[in-house]
């Protein structure tokens, strides 16, 4: 467990060299500590960047030790301070930045300086989760901002910046604030029983909880396309021997990763690359070509070939146009594995078959390949939109399901009963849905409800 | 000063004589102070005993062995079992009492108890030595020693009675205040409040023509249920003529009249400071704050089987005597009507109960307990519940009992006192199902089972009740394994376990009893509903209650980690001012009492937990 109550320092920007590198010093003593570390004597004016010089003290060797107490001060840096006085800060807390040129060694030293001057050095993370304890950010955010920076496509990166700036906790809540109002009338009928109120009308009650359910429907159905931005998905590329597989695999990759060559069999194990498919992350499967194994090696091949298609989140089904279509290919059989798409390859050369759902490419001129990519992207449905929240994150798809499990619960109970079961028992599995949502932003249920009850009926006699 | 008394209680309405009784039982030496012995567990408001949720608070005072169930079955007029067309969790015993018998009843109870003695007389100061209660000075100069004292005053601490501009000290109509008793509990450094409450006219019955009135359809009839459901597991089939109520509804006159006057009102032009109750709103609270209702139901409720006070259920106001005539003259059927006496509201001093121990205990003094209105509450219903508590605990502080805590996932009382502690109160606190966290375990069918136990731990429960309660328990059992072996033919035409046929929705067990298909059932004969409806809830809906179950099972892991007296929250990390400061106050026994906490976030008990166990308590 952190201490939320001292000054912490760390540097903020990637390691490595880079024109500026950024440290960041958090907490009640922040402005004090940065103080120790400019040559600027008054106090920082909130919210403006001061040009200064950055001082630390020591030989180089030891700043990453700490610094040695001994040696005098002395400048080490030009940089630009801004110091952001709590509440308004990233954390809550008080904040001071440091800009200073991103060489390890300088920032080093000015975490150094910090720590000598009082601070201590920040745990992952640890900024962030100062954010939420302050109440700056739910847990979502919180959440988001660690998706933001592991994002590795444009796809990921606005996925966490929507979730960011609410998106998700807007979506939930609203579904929530339904819920509550619902089950403050089931609540009001319940403890209010001969106050002369309709306070759901018959029949009204069925209807109610499927509209509930079909929101929550739709929040569980963006998960799985989320759930492929956030994490990534796998393209498996399977089909017949030497129908172009691994040049595919290539033209993809953009690289020549896997081995390409006129004998049918050559590819033998899996061959994995990992690349951006239209800001997706993706990964690319290389399979054995499926047939009748020669030997025991090409054997296991063919068998890890049908696995990865099995597991994969998109097949590409890969034919050879210039020759005539093999039985067992794609053509005239349903698909073996979920998503599967027909690849037409090699249309450089001339055409023996034409098939309308099939891709057409040629692997070694590229012709076709951009298609390919949009085509994929499109069969997954993961395109997100502005209006729509996506639930990408593993824990909230969970809670997500859980509401929408004991609203469903709800529903059904309410028809075996003939729309006659008891509200407390409604009541039971609408509470159940509520804690789940009200858990994915992590607040938890108020007792506000008796409060809704009477800002809107005369109730009492 | 030796102590005459081992436990000395303050007021003789609902909770303090629950107090004085459950203490006496205990074997402690018991002085129940009150101004008068005619206005033993008096009703100065409505003449009625449970309603939602109140209902489940009177089961559960009579599982523990308290006196409101067993005297309410002896002397009520009317019974009702509220939401009956709901299911079991929320049925809701009511019935109109006859005040005076009523209070004749419970005083004959406390009579009967040789622990107990009467102190006539009104308290002056409590006795403090060294932080902790060592008598009572009465304001005429007694002085009596004690041990433990329970203090219950209900709305006479500088109680102040507003009848439109008429303004007088009093504690309820004709009753003086108690002044002296407020300034000496002020002392103590108590966190004070100012509450309102109201009660609406009473009318001369023999002014109204309820023939006439339910012939023109002026007034509905509303009558009891036959045969009644008793409040006590101990009662036997009630089997007296019941009267009954009549309902009828405001008009659009009232609406002018209370809006012509509003400024009048004293609730509206500023003269009452204190809060009143939202779930029982006074007359011009109605019209004005909810305009759009076009009527509000007024019931007509007899105060007795003889009496000639009417009770106006739903007309509470404080307007002035002029216009309150008016009001009552312009409902249908009242024009006619004599006022015997005037509505008023009342404002009181409470105390923020945030000040008290799971056992009703002050924090600032040992041996002083506090229940029913001072601490916030308003009902009969929930004084008793805290009454009962307070007695118990009172006694075991002195040595006699095992002490009453009850918990919050197995009582009403146990979510009324944690209310009370960890939220205190922002308006009167009335208890509403919808504050448990899971009422389908607590219902009333089951107060016994679920509380019986805890009160023979206490000590409250005598043999007579136990063994009855032992007996009903191995039925419950039997019956449940009964159901499971009795095999019944279902309309599919093939035979099952009768427990499994039961869990189809129209299936009711009473429907089987009385066709006579499970003649092995046993049920005695005078808890007949309970025993059905135990056994029915808990195979019908089994599949629910085991959710409840094994939700409460996780939410105790929270209750389960204990915080230590006089823990300093205030050195706890990165906890905000404010969060140290409810902490402090309030005292938390759990995390989980932590989290219910207003203002107290979820982070900020994910960090204290991080060092509860790590720092040491500070000295007190």
């Amino acid at each position: 467990m952190f201490s939320v109550s001292d000054t912490i320092v760390a540097i903020a920007t990637p390691p490595g060299r880079g024109g500026i590198g950024v440290v960041r010093v958090s907490g009640p003593d922040a402005q004090r500590i940065s103080r120790a570390l400019i040559a600027c004597d008054g106090a920082l004016a909130p919210r403006h960047a001061t040009f200064t010089r950055l001082r630390s003290r020591g030989r180089a060797a030891d700043f990453s030790a700490g610094g040695a107490g001994e040696q005098p001060m002395r400048a080490i840096d030009h940089g630009v301070v801004t110091f952001f006085p709590a509440p308004h800060s990233y954390t809550g807390d008080d904040v001071v930045e440091v800009s200073a040129h991103g060489s390890p060694v300088v920032l080093h030293a000015i975490v150094a300086a910090a720590v000598d001057a009082g601070a201590r050095l920040a745990e992952p993370g640890e900024f962030t989760l100062r954010a939420f304890l302050n109440g700056r950010i739910d847990l979502t955010q919180a959440e988001a901002v660690a998706d933001l920076i592991d994002a590795a496509t444009p796809l990921q990166a606005r996925a966490a910046f929507d979730q960011l700036e609410g998106t998700l906790t807007r979506a939930i809540g609203d579904i929530d604030a339904a819920l509550f109002d619902l089950v403050a009338r089931l609540e009001a009928s319940v403890d209010f029983p001969d106050e002369g109120y309709h306070f759901v009308e018959p029949g009204a009650l069925a209807s109610a909880i499927d509209a509930l359910t079909m929101r929550t429907a739709a929040l569980v159905a963006t998960s799985r396309g989320g759930r492929l931005i956030r994490e990534g998905l796998t393209v498996a590329i399977v089909g017949a021997p030497n129908v172009g597989k691994s040049s595919l695999f290539n033209a993809l990759a953009g690289s020549a990763r896997a081995i390409v060559t006129d004998v049918p069999g050559t590819t033998r194990d899996l061959v994995t690359e990992v690349v951006d498919l239209n800001g997706l992350r993706a990964t690319l499967v290389d399979t054995a070509g499926l047939r009748d194994a020669g030997d025991v090696v090409e054997a296991e091949g063919v068998a890890r070939a049908r696995q990865s298609a099995a597991v994969a989140d998109v097949v590409l089904m890969v034919e050879d146009r210039s020759r005539p279509r093999v039985e067992g290919g794609s053509a005239g059989r349903a698909s073996q594995f979920g998503k599967e798409l027909c690849v037409a390859n090699k249309s450089d050369l001339p055409a023996t078959w034409r098939d309308g759902k099939a891709v057409e490419i040629s692997a070694t001129t590229g012709a076709g390949i951009d298609d390919l990519r949009r085509r994929i992207v499109a069969a997954l449905d993961v395109e997100p939109s502005r209006d729509r929240a996506g639930v990408t994150n593993v824990r909230h798809v969970a809670l997500v399901e859980r509401a929408h499990a004991a609203l469903a619960r709800a529903r059904d109970a309410l028809s075996a009963h003939g729309g006659a079961l008891p509200e407390e028992f409604v009541l039971a599995d609408l509470a159940d849905a509520r804690a789940a949502l009200e858990e994915v932003s992590g607040r938890r249920a108020t007792e506000d409800l008796l409060a809704h009850i009477f800002s809107r009926f005369c109730i009492g006699k | 000063m030796s102590p005459a008394f081992d436990v000395i209680v303050i007021g003789a309405g609902h909770a303090g004589c629950e107090a004085a009784f459950a203490a006496a039982r205990l074997g402690v030496r018991v002085g129940l102070c009150t101004l008068a012995t005619d206005t033993v567990a008096h009703m100065p408001c409505n003449p009625a005993i449970g309603g939602t949720a109140k209902g489940h608070l009177v089961r559960e005072i009579d599982a523990l062995g308290g006196l409101m169930g067993a005297t309410i079955d002896a002397t009520g007029i009317q019974f009702k079992l509220l939401n009956r067309s709901r299911g079991p969790a929320v049925w809701s015993p009511r019935a109109q009492a006859d005040k005076k018998i009523y209070g004749r009843a419970v005083k004959a109870a406390l009579d009967r108890e040789p622990n107990v003695e009467w102190l006539i007389g009104k308290a002056g100061r409590i006795l403090v030595e060294h932080g902790r209660i060592v008598g009572l000075a009465m304001e005429d100069g007694d002085a009596h020693g004690c041990r433990a004292l329970v203090v219950t005053t209900g709305t006479f601490l500088n109680g102040l009675i507003h009848i439109g501009p008429e303004q007088h000290p009093a504690g309820r109509a004709g009753e003086p205040p108690s002044r002296e008793l407020a300034e000496s509990l002020k002392a103590v450094g108590f966190t004070w409040g100012r509450l309102k409450t109201g009660t609406p006219p009473r009318l001369d019955r023999a002014s109204i023509d309820f023939e006439r009135c339910v012939a023109d359809g002026r007034f509905a009839v509303e009558r009891g249920d036959t045969p009644p459901v008793p409040f006590s597991f101990l009662s036997a089939p009630i089997e007296r003529a019941q009267i009954d109520c009549h309902l009828l509804h405001t008009n659009d006159r009232v609406r002018d009249l209370v809006r012509a006057n509003i400024d009048r009102s004293p609730l509206f032009n500023g003269q009452i400071r204190g809060i009143g109750p939202r779930y029982c709103p006074s007359l011009e609270d109605k019209i004005v704050r909810f305009a759009d209702k076009e009527r509000h139901q007024i019931f007509l409720e007899p105060e007795g089987i003889d009496a000639p006070e009417i009770y106006v259920n739903g007309f509470s106001m404080s307007l002035p005597r002029d216009v309150q005539a008016d009001l009552v003259h312009a409902l249908p059927g009242l024009e006619e009507a004599a006022i015997i006496r005037h509505g008023y509201a009342v404002e009181y001093d409470f105390i923020q109960p945030t000040e008290l121990t799971r056992r009703l205990e002050a924090k600032r003094v040992a041996g002083l307990f506090l229940a029913g209105q001072i601490n916030g509450t308003s009902g009969y219903e929930e004084a008793a519940a805290q009454g009962l508590v307070a007695g118990a605990n009172a006694a075991h502080a002195i040595g006699a009992g095992g002490g009453l805590e009850l918990r919050r996932d197995e009582a009403y009382i146990g979510i009324l006192v944690d209310d009370l502690i960890t939220k205190g109160c922002l308006e009167p606190y009335r208890m509403f199902t919808s504050r448990a966290e899971h009422r389908l375990l607590l219902r009333i069918d089951n107060a016994d089972l679920r509380l019986t136990p805890r009160g023979r731990e206490a000590g409250l429960v005598d043999d007579n009740r136990w063994e009855r309660f032992e007996q009903r328990r191995s039925r419950f059992a039997r019956n449940l394994k009964l159901l499971d072996e009795t095999l019944l033919r279902s309309d599919a035409g093939d035979r099952v376990a009768a427990s499994q046929l039961l869990r189809q929705p129209e299936i009711r067990l009473a429907d089987l009893l009385a066709a006579d298909r499970i003649p092995r059932f046993e049920a005695g004969r005078d808890s007949l509903a309970f025993d059905v409806a135990s056994v029915e809830t808990a195979v019908k809906y089994a599949g629910y209650l085991r959710r409840q179950e094994s939700e409460i099972e996780r939410a105790r892991r929270d209750e389960r980690r204990r915080i230590p007296v006089n823990f300093p929250f205030d050195r706890v990390p990165g906890l905000s001012r404010e969060v140290v400061q409810r902490l402090t106050q309030i005292q938390p026994d759990t995390l989980g009492q932590a989290l219910r906490i207003p203002g107290v976030t979820p982070a900020a008990v994910a960090v204290l937990g991080a060092y509860v166990g790590r720092l040491a308590p500070a000295a007190p």
